[in-house]
């Protein structure tokens, strides 16, 4: 060990902080917000202290999620309207050739009555 | 550094949880007092300032009461503390511009013969570290305040052995060379 070197450490030794840092440390953490704990965790928000590219992103996805699912949700309702409205016009064809059908008949039986005649 | 805490029979939830953050916080208090010392004199070492040296070692000491969960023995806070003090203070110069340049040549030769635990000369001293480069200054704290190898140093630091060997050559072969003369006798 030189000399130089008893210097330095001397020069550089460890020293304490100013009188009353412990109390200002405890007081600066007096004011941060309370820990998460237990079930509280699992419901609490998520830490949004986050990089803006990564904000920005969350963001992108995030809208981009919703307008997807309004545009699904739109396509589905109108499949829907679209497949009750061909159910109703195969209902009225299906009413309209049973009634025909029964129109034709009785032309028929009515032609064979005066055919007879 | 897990906090231990068993409930205490017939107490309710609310009076145990309070008694477990009491108990937290005079853990975290007697961390506090035990490396005040050390993070509070890398920072003052470094940046050469008592009010930014106190702000930084406070922002360390709240940095680790956040995460307490996470350091699991003394061990560990220890090392923990030493590497965030270190990258802390070099972020504060970094973010603050605060990168004092002194010149090798604004500090004066002495004269006179010094005396052991001589205050001028401790303060030439400082003054001469904190002239050198960052990670140089921080290498030299590391080895000469916290009396690490260089192995440690690296660790701490992330750099390569080489490189803090190199960096403790360099500085010491500087301060030799201006002090040389100041401490009236052959060094190292």
């Amino acid at each position: 060990m030189s000399r130089l070197d008893d210097e330095l450490k001397n020069a550089l030794r460890r020293e304490a902080p100013p009188a009353g840092f412990e109390a200002r440390l405890m007081a600066r953490l007096a004011a941060e917000p309370k820990r998460a704990t237990g079930l509280t965790r699992w419901f609490r928000l998520p830490d949004l202290r986050m990089p803006l590219m990564t904000r920005l992103a969350f963001t992108a996805a995030l809208v981009l999620i919703v307008v997807a699912g309004v545009r699904y949700e739109r396509e589905r309702q109108e499949r829907v309207d679209g497949e009750a409205a061909k159910e109703k016009l195969m209902q009225a064809l299906r009413v309209t050739g049973t009634q025909l059908q029964s129109l034709h008949e009785k032309v028929m039986a009515s032609g064979e009555r005066t055919a007879g005649e | 550094m897990r906090v231990q805490t068993a409930t205490v029979p017939g107490r309710t939830m609310s009076e145990s949880g309070t008694s477990r953050e009491a108990e937290s916080e005079a853990e975290f208090s007697a961390l506090v007092r035990e490396h005040q010392s050390m993070v509070f004199g890398i920072a003052l070492n470094f940046l050469h300032d008592r009010a930014s040296a106190e702000e930084v070692a406070q922002d360390v000491f709240l940095q680790l009461y956040r995460q307490r969960e996470r350091l699991e023995s003394p061990g560990h806070v220890t090392a923990w503390l030493r590497r965030v003090a270190c990258h802390r203070s070099i972020d504060y110069v970094r973010s603050r511009h605060l990168e004092r340049r002194i010149s090798i040549e604004d500090i004066g030769e002495r004269a006179s013969v010094t005396t052991p635990d001589d205050p001028m000369l401790r303060e030439k001293l400082r003054k001469l570290i904190l002239s050198l480069g960052e990670k140089a200054k921080m290498v030299m704290i590391l080895r000469y305040q916290e009396d690490l190898d260089p192995e440690e140093i690296a660790r701490e630091l992330e750099m390569p052995v080489r490189t803090v060997k190199s960096h403790l050559q360099r500085s010491l072969a500087l301060l030799r060379e201006k002090f040389g003369r100041a401490l009236g006798e052959k060094l190292g």
